[in-house]
């Protein structure tokens, strides 16, 4: 009896990385899963709460809660819109018989890496990818979702990939959703000591769960014609020979 | 947007591109980094220790004012004076009437940041008294004129070569070869007149102690023993969360807190006062002061969501950590304390004008996960802003922006109207060659960055087109 | 006050209980071993001795290393036999005569506990006051191996127990010579305080 899941897109992954989400559906399929898209999901709030216009994110949580009441499992890819549910929702909706209802969603909702590894327990996904990646461990992932081995296990069970270590791999790299704009200098001062990083290994990819980072990485690699390319973690494993 | 936060931006940009003051700071922290890993090491179980000491501080802290009325009484019976300042000029105030009153010409001081946040210096200066930074680091940037670059290390942003035209010009002896060990002893000596000379030596507190009516003041240098043993007033002035319920619970704080600051054991003169010489000693103060500051800690404390920032033992490493203060440093921030701890204080203690500061993070967490004391700093960065976004006034254009979004949000079909819209908008000016201009409304993207990716598909338009289905559930 | 009253009548958020049980220091088997790892690491000299005779004589020899100058001792009956017996021809101020002079080239002081752990020497001001330990270049400590502890917990808790805070204005741990990295991070001796810090214990006592 096959696995049911029901895929948490988030925005502006539908809106500006499908291909991250197709990736998705298709290493699900091909682990045995069923997976069911809702249409009616649009955005998980994230980018009010963080601008700290709680009020406007509220009614966008409630929203998700009706949208993904039925759905036994929820897996998305991406650790900031894993942990905006599982960790901010039970804040945001802080009292009430809707506060209990997140909190159980919280419990029933994955990132991708950590639903194939911790809930089914699979690290080899039958993905092939002949290349050199080095990877970047997005925060909210680390250290909200406390993700450190999941995405590396899966990385190691890809035929032909050759895993290199970057340093200060768990920095920043400064995307912050609205920060990166805000703050610009910034955001693209620390993205380019990431792009440095990355640089120093060699790697033709380098990967991480969330596509926010990678996008970001991206346009800084991008800028300076870098080797190296952004992949998420999805595309790997939905690789074939 | 208040000015200090334009000032930010511009401060930020400048810093954040300079290679060289990059490079810095890198070197820095690398070395940092190593001793603090080699510090955690040296404790069987480092977690144990940060919630022991967390405990510590929530005990003290909840209870706040039993401990501190304990304190008061002891140093009283051991014949010293206790001063509430409710705020920085009646603690200012009280330090320079005691000056004055006792015919004070010079003070040496040893490193407090409370100081700095009350400008004590001026106040005191105005009244003709010579007031000497022991610290060498302290010293380097009160010779420069410059507030501290970093709560721990003062001068971070300083090369020997700048120290010592620094002293030539300052101190009127020139070291040639710039050796670190000469530049320290031209100091020693330069210093060492001014202790032997100063009638009162003010110093901070790393905590006060409740069971014994001790401040406890750690330097490295010894600066502090000196400030707090030769002059014959010794002034200690502190914030009134400093406080701890028992001296036995040192043997957790103070590994904790040089692990924690520079990744030491212990801080090499870990310093005990309780009060001024008693009859029999054979030296030190005849007069002992000790200044609880409130400033607007207070108000902290009624705040239940946010009394746990007071539990800030000013380790400095969140500011090590922070991938944001590394690429602005700290003068960037413009306030007393800087870093995520900084971010989290200022706008509770001066007020919203500096609220920019609470947004300048991308919510990293890394400060949470190496703060001593588990105060949970990033959480603290978004209940900061949520506070101040429905504050009145401000924030109208924001909030404005947010409730257009909201709608959007709210009905799936606005959602993809208004992302399909966005895309072929964008298309359309990228097209145009127009990215990155003022015609791009992100440009702040666009400017340094590769602009978005614009798909001409979203992932929702694919998957109805039946493009992803295989063995998907049919609707 | 009232302000803080006020503020505290905010009842506290409610936190889950810790585990207050866990062993945050790993226990020390051999203090006297980790004694004297603990002070190589902060680049001070320890100096084991057997009996209050080979105290002296390495208390002279110390003494013979520093330049000519004035030393200042800590008036104890067990000092003044030490000095006696190491037979200096310096010029010895006594700390019942007063502080120390700046000119001093060492001071000799006892302790009031060694700590294993941290590589540390409790004083107090019963040690011949504050500046004893801090004026002059070189602080020479005369310690008994019956003076060691094992870690911070258990001098702390002895001091707590002998009220010494009480019965002394100041008291320190002092854990190494005076250092700074203040310029370039690079680690420089002998800031304001003591460029060595010598520590004699006598295993006899």
């Amino acid at each position: 009896m096959a696995r049911k899941v029901s895929l948490f897109v988030p925005c502006f992954v539908d809106q500006l990385q499908p291909e991250v989400a197709v990736d998705t559906v298709k290493v699900l399929q091909r682990v045995g899963c069923e997976v069911d898209y809702l249409p009616e999901q649009t955005c998980c709030g994230q980018p009010a709460f963080n601008s700290g216009f709680w009020n406007e994110a509220r009614p966008c949580a409630e929203r998700f809660l009706r949208v993904f009441k039925d759905a036994e499992v929820i897996v998305c890819p991406s650790g900031s819109c894993t942990t905006m549910v599982r960790v901010f929702y039970p804040e945001l909706i802080a009292s009430g018989s809707a506060h209990e209802e997140a909190v159980l969603l919280g419990k029933r909702t994955f990132e991708l890496s950590e639903f194939l590894v911790k809930v089914l327990g699979v690290t080899d996904v039958g993905a092939t990818f002949p290349h050199t990646v080095t990877y970047h461990a997005s925060c909210h992932g680390l250290r909200e979702l406390k993700l450190r081995e999941e995405p590396l296990k899966l990385l190691r069970g890809v035929k032909g990939l050759k895993l290199v270590d970057m340093l200060r791999f768990d920095e920043c790299c400064g995307f912050g959703g609205t920060f990166a704009t805000k703050f610009e200098s910034i955001s693209v001062a620390m993205g380019e000591q990431k792009a440095d990083n990355v640089a120093v290994t060699g790697a033709e990819y380098v990967t991480a769960i969330d596509p926010s980072c990678l996008m970001h990485v991206q346009g800084i690699l991008g800028r300076r014609k870098d080797r190296a390319k952004t992949i998420h973690l999805a595309s790997i494993l939905a690789s074939e020979a | 947007m208040s000015s200090a936060a334009q000032k930010f931006l511009q401060d930020a940009a400048v810093k954040s591109a300079d290679l060289v003051h990059r490079e810095i700071i890198r070197k820095n922290m690398e070395s940092y980094d190593a001793a603090h890993l080699r510090g955690r090491s040296r404790f069987k179980d480092w977690e144990a220790a940060r919630r022991r000491c967390q405990e510590i501080k929530r005990e003290a802290i909840n209870h706040l004012d039993r401990y501190l009325l304990q304190f008061e009484e002891k140093v009283i019976a051991h014949g010293g004076h206790v001063f509430w300042a409710a705020n920085g000029d009646e603690a200012c105030a009280y330090i320079r009437d005691l000056a004055v009153s006792r015919g004070v010409r010079t003070i040496v001081k040893s490193k407090s940041m409370v100081t700095e946040e009350i400008h004590l210096g001026p106040a005191l200066e105005e009244k003709g008294i010579k007031v000497w930074e022991t610290d060498l680091g302290e010293f380097i940037v009160q010779l420069r004129n410059e507030p501290p670059y970093h709560i721990v290390t003062p001068a971070m942003h300083l090369n020997r070569q700048q120290i010592r035209e620094l002293f030539r010009d300052h101190l009127g002896e020139d070291i040639p070869d710039a050796d670190p060990q000469k530049l320290v002893a031209l100091a020693r000596r330069k210093l060492r007149e001014a202790f032997f000379a100063a009638e009162m030596g003010i110093s901070g507190a790393n905590f006060i102690i409740a069971d014994s009516g001790a401040v406890a003041i750690s330097t490295n240098e010894g600066n502090g023993r000196l400030s707090t043993s030769l002059p014959r007033i010794h002034v200690a002035i502190t914030g009134i969360e400093k406080v701890i319920p028992r001296l036995v619970d040192l043997a957790t704080l103070w590994p904790t807190l040089a692990t924690s600051g520079t990744g030491q054991p212990i801080t090499t003169y870990s310093t005990l006062v309780s009060g001024p010489r008693k009859p029999g000693e054979a030296d030190g103060p005849e007069e002992f002061h000790v200044v609880l500051l409130d400033n607007g800690r207070s108000g902290l404390l009624g705040n239940a969501e946010e009394r746990e920032v007071l539990h800030c033992i000013r380790c400095g490493a969140c500011l090590n950590i922070c991938p944001v203060y590394r690429n602005i440093g700290g003068h960037t921030y413009n306030t007393t304390y800087q870093g995520p701890i900084g971010s989290v204080l200022t706008p509770h203690l001066r007020g919203s004008e500096f609220q920019h500061l609470s947004y300048a993070s991308s919510l990293c967490g890394a400060c949470t996960s190496v703060c001593p004391v588990n105060i949970n700093l990033h959480h603290h960065l978004l209940h900061n802003r949520r506070d101040f976004s429905y504050a009145s006034g401000d924030n109208a254009k924001g909030r404005t922006q947010f409730k257009l979004w909201r709608r959007a949000m709210l009905n799936s079909r606005l959602y993809v109207l208004g992302g399909w819209m966005m895309r072929r908008g964008l298309h359309v000016l990228y097209g145009l060659g127009l990215a990155g201009t003022a015609a791009d409304p992100l440009r702040a993207w666009s400017r340094k960055r590769t602009p978005i990716p614009l798909p001409s598909q979203s992932f929702r338009k694919m998957w109805k087109k039946g493009l992803t289905q295989k063995n998907a559930v049919k609707r | 006050m009232e302000r803080i009253r006020a503020g505290l009548q905010v009842p506290a958020l409610e936190h889950a209980d810790q585990n207050s049980e866990a062993q945050i220091f790993e226990t020390i088997q051999n203090p006297l071993e980790r004694f004297q790892q603990e002070c190589k690491a902060n680049l001070m000299e320890c100096l084991l001795v057997e009996g209050q005779a080979a105290s002296a004589q390495t208390l002279a020899q110390v003494l013979q290393s520093l330049p000519q100058g004035e030393i200042y001792v800590q008036d104890s009956p067990g000092l003044r036999r030490i000095i006696d017996a190491a037979g200096t021809k310096r010029a010895v101020r006594w700390s019942s005569e007063g502080a120390p002079k700046e000119s001093s080239q060492a001071t000799v002081t006892l302790a009031d506990a060694l700590i294993a752990q941290t590589g540390s020497v409790f004083v107090s001001a019963s040690c011949g006051g504050r500046g004893a330990s801090v004026v002059a270049p070189c602080h020479i400590v005369v310690g008994l191996v019956s003076q060691l502890v094992p870690d911070l917990e258990t001098a702390l808790r002895n001091a707590t127990a002998e009220q010494r805070l009480e019965n002394n204005s100041y008291a320190c741990v002092i854990s190494g010579s005076s250092r700074t990295a203040d310029i370039e991070k690079i680690l420089v001796q002998g800031a304001h305080g003591p460029i060595r810090l010598v520590v004699i214990v006598d295993t006899k006592a």
